[in-house]
C-alpha cells in the first residue's frame, strides 16, 4: 500500500465521520504541500488515531495527519477565515507553523470551521459550515478553534492548530473534552495566522493526547524571520524545576454548579497527588474583558481594513468608483459581529476616546502583568476555570434548555478566565477534567511566561487521574481500518 | 454611542449601515462601550502602557532580495486584470 | 504687512536594495505588479519585518540633519482607506519617531536662516494608481518602499527659499548615497502647509499643499498659495483650514473636499514590529556613514581651492563632481584647480550630458583626467587635442580601457614642442614665405603673425605656439636677447603653461573707440578716429620691452557714449576668435572712459576665465595730443600689463590696474597734474580678475548671432534707480513695453518704499512676479546688498527681489546682460544658427529660470 492510497483512505474516513459534526471546511490533501510525502520525522511515529486503550491492529505508519484552523495559510489550500469575505481566496503561501510541521512529517489533510476572523465563542458566527459538539449535537463546540476542537474530539485527527486570541483554543478544547495550548506569545509564529489581535494571539495545538500536543508544540516554535514578535524559548524551557506549588482562585467565581465541582475536584486530584494548593487572588480580574476586548477590537479594526474588495476575496457585483467598491465589499461580505468589532475597533482609537479607552486598556494590561508577575513568585502554575460553563445549547438548537443559553454579550464576560493569559503574554493549557450531563468539563493551567514544559507535566501527571474521553459517535482510524472502513 | 457618531466611526471603517442594521448595532455597540468605561475605575496612574508584551530587543531583516517569487500567484487572486494591472471601477 | 509661514513635509524614498517591510526589489521601471508578495499586498496572515539597511539610513539623515536621535524608536499604524494602500494603514512613526528637533542651515539670496526640522520618521510608501477611463488601475510595485518623512517647522517664507531648501536636501541625500533625489520619478516628494497672517500675529490657518513633485512646483505652488491667502485677507476674509493640490497644468492649487473623518488617522503602536534600539554598534555604523556635507565642503573648497562661490557650487552639486575634482588634484597636486573646474564644468559635464552619464558611469577616472589635463598643463598637447582626446575617451565607451595618454600616442597627436622637431617645419614655412621673413628681418613685426598662422597649419596646430614662435624669431633675427622670464603663476591654466623658451611678446590692439583714438577738430569737439598706430607710438619708449609685436586691429570708429550692441558684439567675437587662436601674449583694448565701467564687467562676464590678460584702458583726450597726455600714458601701461602681467582682465587707467567689476567711473577731485577724472572700485573685497566665465556658451558663435542675442537681451532689460515718490506704474508701464529684467538701484543695503501707496515698489513687485519679471537690485551706495537689514528689505526679500549683494548696477548690469545671452544660446544648443534667443526652451520661465541660476 502506497502512502497517497493510505491517505486516501484516511481522507475519506475523516468525510464519512465528519458529515454531522461539521468540523471540516475543507477535507484535502494537497500534492504540492511543502512536507513532502513520506518524510520521516519525530510525528511520524505517532500512528494517526493513537487511541488510549490501543487495542486494534497496528495501522500503516501515515505521517501525522493535521487538521489547520482556517485562519492559518497553508499554500494550495483555501484560506476562508470562516468569511464570505475570503471564500475563494487560495493561500499563495504557507504559515510558518504549518511548514515547520510538514517539514517534519506532518500531513495537512484539511481546514477547520471557526468563528468568522476568529470572533466568537461558538463556532457559529460563520456563514461557510456549521459545527456542533460532538458529545452533544445540539452544543457548541466552542470557538473560535471549534472545528479543531470538534475533529480532535471526534477522533477525526491526533492534533490540530488553532489560534488563541482571547480563549479560542482553550474554551473549545474543554468544551470538546480535548487538550488545548496557547503558548506564550510569540514562542510560534504568527507568520501565517490571519490576523485578529496582534499582539494577543498565538498559534496553538489542540490535540487527544498530551504527549501529542507537547511534540508538535515543541516542533512549530523558535524564532521566526518572517516574523519580528517571535522568540525563541529560553534553552531550559523558562522553568527548569518541577512544578511544587499550584495557585487556586476563591471566593464566587461565577460559574455553574458543574464547572464549580469540577474545579474543587481538579484541585484535590492535584493535592493527591503531591501538588502544594495555594490560594491566590486576581484583583485585576473584573477588568480582564473590558481591556481584552478594548485592545483586541482595536488592533482588529486596523488588521481587517485591508479587506476591501480590490486585491483578493469578495468583490461586489457592482461599484461606480473606489470608494463604493470598498464600502460596498465591506458591508456585503463582513458578518454581524465582525462589523461590531470593526466599529468598537474603531471607536476606542478615535482621537479624543482613545485615551479613555484604547490607553486605558493598554496601562490595565500593564497591571495585569504586574500582578500575575507578583502571582508566579509564590506558585508555579494557576490552576483556573477556563469558562465559568460548560459548552451551551446552539442558537439554532430547538431542544436545549434557555436557562444554559449565553447571548452574544454573556459570551464575551465569560471570557474573563481566558483573556488573562492573552493580555499577559502567557501560556496557559486546558486539560480534560471529566464529563457532567453529557458534555465534557476541562481545567486551565496557566504558568509564567515559556513554561509550557511545566504545564505538560502537570497535565500529563493529571492524565493519569482524569484520563481523556471520546463521545461515542467517534471512531479512531485504527477502529475504523479494522471495522473495514465504514461499510 | 448615538448614531451620529456610530454613522461617522462606521465612515471612518468604511462601513455601510442600513437603517435598521443601525439601529440594531446602536444597542450593542453601546452595551459594550458602557461595559469598558468600567475600566475607568481602575488606577493607572503613573502606569506605562503595555504596547508590547514579551517581545525585547532589535529585530531587522537583511537587505536582500527574497527569491519567494510569488507575485503571479498574488495577481492571480485579484478579480479584475488589464495585463498585470489590478483594476477597479472608476466612473468619473 | 503680512508674514508667511511655510513649511515642508519632504518625502525622500531610501535607496535600499529591498522593501522597508517584505523581500521584494524596490526599485523603479518594472514591469507592474512583478515586486509583490504577500507580504507587500497586504495578504491575510503576512507580517512585516524592518529592513536593518533602511532604519540605518534614516538614522544616517537624520544625524546629517543635526536631530536628536530617539534611542528607543517604534512604529505605529496609520489608519486611512486608499486603494494603494494594501492593508488601509501605513506602516510608520507617531509616537516615537527616530529624529527630533533638528536643522538645516541654508542661505538663500544673501538670508541665512536655520531651518529647524521638527521629526524625521521612516514609513512606508503606497502603490500607485492610475486613472484610465471609467477604471482604476493599480500597480503596487512601489509599496512598501522605505520612505523616510522629513518634516521642517513653518521657517521659511516664500516659494523659491523653499525651493532652495529642498535642492539643499536633495544634495544631501545623495551625498548620503541613500536617495537617487530623482523628483520626476518621485523618489523625492514634498508636501508644504502654508500660513499668512499680519505681520505679528503668529500663525495664521494653516493650508496644506499636497503634489509638489519637482521643485519648480513647490515655489510656484507656495508663491500662489501665499498670494492667495494675502488677498483673502486682504478682502478681509479668513482662510479656510484646507488640504489643495497643486495642478501643474493649470498652474494653480485646488481644493481637495475631504471628509471631516479622513483626518482621524487612529494611530496606535504596530504590535508586528517591536522596538528599535539605536545601540552603540548601530549609532557606530551610523557615524561612520556621516560624510562632509555640500554647505562645508562648498566653504572648504572656497577656502582649501581659493575657488569663487559658483564654481564650488557647481563642484559640490553633486559629491561625485566633488570627489572627482579633489582626486585630480590628489593626482597631480601641481595642477590649477581653476583649470581643474573649468574642464569639469564645461567639456567634461558636456560629454557627460550628451550620453545621458554620471562621472562615476563615465569612463573618465580621476586619474585619467589628472593623467589629460597634466599633459595639457606641461604642453604634451594643447586645448583643442585635450577635448578630442576627451572626446575619444567617451566614445569608447563606459569601460574604456584606453588612458588618455594612449589615445594621445595613438592618434599622433602629441604637441611639437622640441626645437629639433619643429626647425623643419619653420623652417620650411621661411622657405615658402620668403618676402613676409624678409620683412621681419627688416624690423616689421606684423608678419610675424601671419608666418606663425603658416606654422599652426603646417604641424595641424600640433606646434607648441610659444616655443615655435621663440624659434622663428630666432631664426629670422638671431638669438633672442635675455629677458626676464614672465612671472610663472600656477601651473596648469592655458595661458600660463610653463614656458619652454622666451619668447617675444604679442600684443594685440584693439581699438574700440573711444576719444583715445580720435581726434580734436578745429572747433575743439573730439570726434572718433581710427587708432595711431602703437608701434609708431612706442617705437622708441624706453619703458616698454623690446621689439614687442603689435597686431593692431580697428573694431569701431565711434566715442564711448555711443556703443551699439553690434560694437560690443564685435569686440566679443574678436576677443574670442583671438583667445581660441592662441597667438598672442596679451589684449589692449582701447575704449572710451564713460562706458568703460560696462565693457569692463562685460568682458569679465564673457572672458573672465582668460588665459592671457586683456587689458582695457580709457582715455578722455585723443592721443595725438602729445606724449603728456594721459591717453598715452594710459596705453604704455595698458601695453606694460598687456606684455607682462597675469592672465585675467585688467582696466588701467591713472597708472592703476583696475579690476573688472565694480568699476566706478567717478570724477574724483582732479589732480595738480590736471588729470580730468578717475575711476574707483567699489566693495573691491574678494573681487577678482580671473574665475569661471559666465557666458563660455555665447563665445562659440559668430557676430551676427551675438548682435542678435544681445539685442534681444538689452531689449528686455531696463535699469531703474529708485527715487522717492515713484510712482509704481511707470515700472508696469516698463513692463507693459516687454521689459523682463531689472535692475533696480534701490537705497543703503537694500531699502526701498514697499508702502501700500501708488509711490512705491510694492504694486511692481508683486505684479512682476506674477508675470515672471525678475528684479535684481543694487544699491545706490557702495554697500552690500542683503536685505537682512530693515524691515523693507525682508519685504523685497519676501516679494521676490534678489540682492546682487556688493556689484555695483553696472557689473550687474552686464551680468545680467551675458546670462541672458548665456541662457538663450544654451537653450539655442549653443548653435550659432539660431538668433532668436530662448528658441529652444519650452517656456519664457524655463529661460528665466537659466538667467536666475547665471544671476545668482
Amino acid at each position: 500500500m502506497t502512502d497517497t492510497e493510505s491517505l486516501e483512505e484516511y481522507l475519506a474516513f475523516i468525510r464519512h465521520q465528519d458529515r454531522e459534526t461539521g468540523s471540516f471546511l475543507e477535507i484535502a490533501v494537497r500534492p504540492g504541500a511543502a512536507g513532502a510525502a513520506g518524510a520521516t520525522g519525530d510525528p511520524a511515529e505517532h500512528p494517526a488515531g493513537e487511541s488510549p486503550e490501543g487495542s486494534p491492529p497496528p495501522p500503516p505508519r501515515l505521517p501525522l495527519p493535521l487538521a489547520v484552523k482556517d485562519n492559518i495559510a497553508v499554500r494550495g489550500y483555501r484560506l476562508t477565515c470562516g468569511s464570505s469575505m475570503l471564500e475563494n481566496l487560495v493561500s499563495p503561501y504557507t504559515a510558518t507553523a504549518v511548514e515547520r510541521l510538514e517539514r517534519a512529517g506532518a500531513r495537512v489533510v484539511g481546514k477547520t470551521n471557526l468563528d468568522e476572523f476568529g470572533m466568537g465563542s461558538a463556532t457559529e458566527n460563520t456563514p461557510l459550515g456549521r459545527t456542533v459538539n460532538p458529545w452533544n449535537h445540539d452544543f457548541v463546540a466552542g470557538g473560535s478553534s471549534g472545528g479543531s476542537a470538534a475533529a480532535v474530539a471526534q477522533q477525526l485527527v491526533p492534533v490540530a492548530l488553532g489560534s488563541d486570541t482571547g480563549g479560542s483554543i482553550r474554551q473549545p478544547a474543554a468544551f470538546c473534552g480535548v487538550y488545548g495550548l496557547k503558548p506564550t506569545y510569540g514562542t510560534v509564529s504568527r507568520y501565517g495566522l490571519v490576523a485578529y489581535a496582534s499582539s494577543l494571539e498565538v498559534i496553538g495545538v489542540l490535540g487527544a493526547d498530551i504527549g501529542t500536543v507537547a511534540r508538535t508544540y515543541r516542533l512549530m516554535s523558535g524564532v521566526d524571520g518572517m516574523d519580528h514578535s517571535s522568540v525563541d524559548p529560553p534553552p531550559d524551557g523558562g522553568s527548569p524545576d518541577p512544578v511544587r506549588t499550584v495557585g487556586v482562585l476563591r471566593g464566587d467565581l461565577g460559574l455553574t454548579p458543574e464547572v464549580a465541582r469540577n474545579y474543587a475536584e481538579t484541585e484535590q486530584v492535584l493535592q493527591a497527588r503531591g501538588y502544594r494548593i495555594k490560594p491566590v487572588e486576581l484583583t485585576t480580574l473584573e477588568y480582564v474583558v473590558p481591556a481584552y476586548y478594548t485592545i483586541a477590537t482595536a488592533e482588529a479594526s486596523a488588521n481587517l481594513a485591508r479587506y476591501n474588495g480590490v486585491r483578493y476575496g469578495y468583490r461586489p457585483d457592482y461599484a461606480e468608483n473606489p470608494e463604493e467598491l470598498v464600502r460596498k465589499a465591506r458591508s456585503e461580505a463582513f458578518g454581524r459581529e465582525v462589523k461590531l468589532r470593526i466599529l468598537l475597533g474603531t471607536y476606542v482609537l478615535r482621537s479624543g476616546f482613545q485615551d479613555q479607552y484604547y490607553t486605558q486598556a493598554q496601562k490595565i494590561r500593564t497591571l495585569i502583568r504586574r500582578e500575575l508577575e507578583q502571582i508566579y513568585r509564590e506558585v508555579d502554575v494557576i490552576l483556573m476555570p477556563v469558562f465559568p460553563t460548560q459548552a451551551f445549547p446552539r442558537a439554532d438548537a430547538e431542544g436545549a434548555p434557555a436557562f444554559a443559553r449565553l447571548d452574544e454579550f454573556q459570551q464575551k464576560v465569560a471570557d474573563r478566565f481566558t483573556c488573562t493569559a492573552n493580555l499577559a503574554a502567557l501560556p496557559a493549557l486546558t486539560v480534560p477534567t471529566g464529563l457532567a450531563r453529557g458534555l465534557p468539563l476541562g481545567m486551565q493551567l496557566m504558568g509564567p511566561a515559556f513554561s509550557e514544559e511545566r504545564l505538560f507535566a502537570v497535565a500529563e501527571d493529571l492524565a493519569r487521574e482524569m484520563p481523556i474521553q471520546f463521545p461515542r459517535s467517534s471512531i479512531s482510524w485504527p477502529e475504523w481500518r479494522a471495522a473495514g472502513g465504514g461499510s | 454611542m448615538d448614531s451620529l457618531e456610530l454613522r461617522t466611526t462606521a465612515d471612518m471603517a468604511m462601513l455601510d449601515l442600513d437603517d435598521s442594521g443601525l439601529a440594531e448595532l446602536e444597542d450593542a455597540v453601546s452595551r459594550v462601550l458602557e461595559y469598558f468605561t468600567t475600566m475607568a475605575a481602575i488606577d493607572v496612574k503613573n502606569v506605562e502602557p503595555t504596547t508590547h508584551a514579551l517581545i525585547t530587543g532589535n529585530r531587522t531583516r537583511r537587505d536582500q532580495p527574497a527569491s519567494l517569487a510569488l507575485a503571479d500567484d498574488v495577481l492571480e487572486q485579484a478579480a479584475d486584470l488589464e495585463d498585470r494591472l489590478i483594476s477597479i471601477p472608476n466612473v468619473l | 504687512m503680512y508674514r508667511s509661514f511655510v513649511g515642508l513635509e519632504i518625502h525622500v524614498q531610501l535607496l535600499t536594495q529591498t522593501k522597508i517591510f517584505c523581500g521584494c526589489r524596490a526599485g523603479f521601471g518594472d514591469e507592474p505588479n512583478t515586486n509583490v508578495c504577500p507580504v507587500c499586498m497586504g495578504y491575510p496572515g503576512v507580517l512585516p519585518t524592518l529592513n536593518g539597511e533602511a532604519i540605518e539610513m534614516a538614522y544616517t539623515v537624520a544625524r546629517a540633519l543635526n536631530c536628536e536621535l530617539t534611542p528607543e524608536c517604534s512604529f505605529d499604524r496609520k489608519n486611512y482607506f486608499y486603494p494603494d494602500l494594501p492593508k488601509n494603514y501605513q506602516i510608520s512613526q507617531y509616537h516615537a519617531p527616530l529624529g527630533r528637533q533638528g536643522y538645516l542651515d541654508l542661505e538663500f539670496r544673501k538670508k541665512k536662516k536655520r531651518v529647524r526640522i521638527h521629526q524625521i520618521h521612516l514609513e512606508e510608501d503606497a502603490g500607485k494608481m492610475i486613472h484610465a477611463g471609467d477604471m482604476s488601475l493599480l500597480d503596487y510595485n512601489r509599496t512598501g518602499t522605505p520612505l523616510l518623512e522629513i518634516v521642517t517647522e513653518p521657517d521659511l517664507e516664500i516659494g523659491e527659499e523653499a525651493e532652495a531648501l529642498l535642492q539643499e536636501l536633495r544634495r544631501i541625500v545623495r551625498y548620503l548615497g541613500v536617495c537617487d533625489g530623482n523628483m520626476e520619478e518621485g523618489s523625492l516628494r514634498c508636501d508644504a502647509n502654508v500660513s499668512v497672517n499680519l505681520e505679528g500675529a503668529g500663525l495664521g490657518s494653516k493650508v496644506e499643499i499636497k503634489n509638489l513633485n519637482s521643485s519648480r512646483f513647490v515655489r510656484k505652488a507656495l508663491n500662489f498659495e501665499i498670494e492667495r491667502q494675502e488677498e483673502i485677507l486682504e478682502r478681509g476674509g479668513t482662510v479656510a483650514q484646507e488640504t489643495r493640490l497643486w495642478n501643474e497644468n493649470r498652474d494653480q492649487s485646488e481644493s481637495m473636499r475631504t471628509k471631516e473623518s479622513a483626518h482621524d488617522y487612529r494611530y496606535f503602536p504596530e504590535p508586528d514590529l517591536p522596538h528599535f534600539h539605536a545601540d552603540a554598534a548601530f549609532l557606530r555604523n551610523v557615524e561612520e556613514r556621516q560624510v562632509e556635507l555640500p554647505a562645508e565642503r562648498r566653504a572648504r573648497f572656497q577656502e582649501e581651492w581659493k575657488l569663487s562661490v559658483p564654481q564650488t557650487e557647481f563642484l559640490c552639486d553633486e559629491k561625485e563632481t566633488a570627489d572627482c575634482f579633489e582626486l585630480v588634484l590628489a593626482e597631480e597636486p601641481e595642477l590649477d584647480p581653476e583649470m581643474v573646474v573649468t574642464w569639469l564644468a564645461g567639456d567634461v559635464r558636456k560629454q557627460l550630458n550628451r550620453r545621458g552619464w554620471s562621472l562615476t558611469e563615465s569612463p573618465l577616472t580621476p586619474p585619467r583626467l589628472a593623467q589629460l589635463l597634466r599633459l595639457l598643463a606641461e604642453g604634451t598637447i594643447h586645448g583643442k587635442i585635450a577635448k578630442q582626446t576627451l572626446e575619444l575617451l567617451f566614445e569608447g565607451g563606459r569601460n574604456s580601457s584606453l588612458d588618455p595618454i594612449e589615445i594621445i600616442e595613438e592618434q599622433g597627436w602629441k604637441q611639437i614642442a622640441h626645437r629639433s622637431e619643429l626647425e623643419p617645419f619653420i623652417l620650411s614655412v621661411i622657405e615658402q614665405h620668403e618676402g613676409a621673413a624678409e620683412q621681419v628681418r627688416q624690423g616689421e613685426s606684423k608678419p610675424v603673425g601671419f608666418l606663425m598662422g603658416q606654422v599652426m597649419k603646417a604641424t595641424e596646430g600640433r606646434a607648441e605656439p610659444a616655443a615655435a614662435q621663440a624659434l622663428l624669431q630666432e631664426l629670422l633675427l638671431g638669438a633672442p636677447p635675455a629677458r626676464e622670464p614672465r612671472p610663472e603663476s600656477r601651473a596648469g591654466s592655458e595661458a600660463t603653461a610653463p614656458r619652454r623658451s622666451p619668447r617675444i611678446p604679442t600684443i594685440q590692439v584693439l581699438s574700440f573707440g573711444g576719444a583715445i583714438a580720435g581726434h580734436r577738430r578745429e572747433d575743439g569737439l573730439v570726434e572718433p578716429g581710427d587708432l595711431v598706430s602703437l608701434g609708431e607710438l612706442f617705437r622708441q619708449d624706453p619703458d616698454l620691452p623690446e621689439q614687442i609685436v603689435f597686431e593692431e586691429i580697428r573694431l569701431g570708429r565711434f566715442l564711448s557714449e555711443e556703443i551699439t550692441p553690434a560694437d560690443w558684439s564685435a569686440l566679443l567675437t574678436r576677443l574670442a576668435s583671438t583667445l581660441e587662436e592662441r597667438s598672442v601674449q596679451g589684449i589692449v583694448v582701447a575704449h572710451g572712459t564713460d562706458t568703460l565701467a560696462y565693457t569692463a564687467g562685460l568682458v569679465y562676464w564673457f572672458f573672465a576665465d582668460t588665459s592671457v590678460p586683456i587689458v582695457l584702458t580709457a582715455g578722455a583726450v585723443p592721443t595725438d595730443e602729445g606724449e603728456r597726455g594721459e591717453s598715452v600714458a594710459n596705453l604704455r601701461r595698458a601695453v606694460q600689463v598687456a606684455a607682462g602681467a597675469e592672465a585675467g582682465i585688467h582696466v588701467v587707467y591713472g597708472g592703476e590696474d583696475f579690476m573688472p567689476v565694480n568699476l566706478r567711473f567717478e570724477r574724483i577731485a582732479p589732480s595738480p597734474e590736471g588729470e580730468t577724472g578717475s575711476f574707483r572700485t567699489w566693495n573691491p573685497v574678494g573681487l577678482r580678475r580671473r574665475g569661471a566665465a559666465l557666458a563660455p556658451t555665447a563665445r562659440s558663435v559668430t557676430r551676427e548671432v551675438l548682435t542678435a542675442v544681445l539685442e534681444s537681451a538689452l531689449r528686455r532689460t531696463f535699469v531703474v534707480r529708485v527715487f522717492p515718490g515713484m510712482p509704481g506704474e511707470t515700472l508696469i508701464a516698463l513692463m507693459d513695453a516687454g521689459i523682463r529684467y531689472f535692475i533696480l538701484e534701490i537705497y543703503d543695503t537694500g531699502t526701498a518704499n514697499l508702502r501700500e501707496t501708488p509711490f512705491s515698489l510694492r504694486k511692481a513687485l508683486v505684479r512682476g512676479r506674477e508675470r515672471g519679471v525678475s528684479f535684481f537690485c543694487t544699491s545706490q551706495q557702495e554697500g552690500v546688498v542683503d536685505f537682512s537689514g530693515y524691515v523693507t528689505a525682508h519685504e523685497l526679500w519676501r516679494n521676490g527681489a534678489i540682492p546682487m549683494g556688493g556689484l555695483t548696477t553696472e557689473s550687474a548690469f552686464t551680468r545680467l546682460v551675458a546670462a541672458q545671452v548665456e541662457a538663450a544660446l544654451v537653450g539655442a544648443g549653443g548653435s550659432s544658427d539660431s538668433g532668436a534667443g530662448d528658441r529652444g526652451y519650452q517656456s519664457e520661465e524655463e529661460f528665466r529660470e537659466r538667467v536666475l541660476h547665471l544671476m545668482t
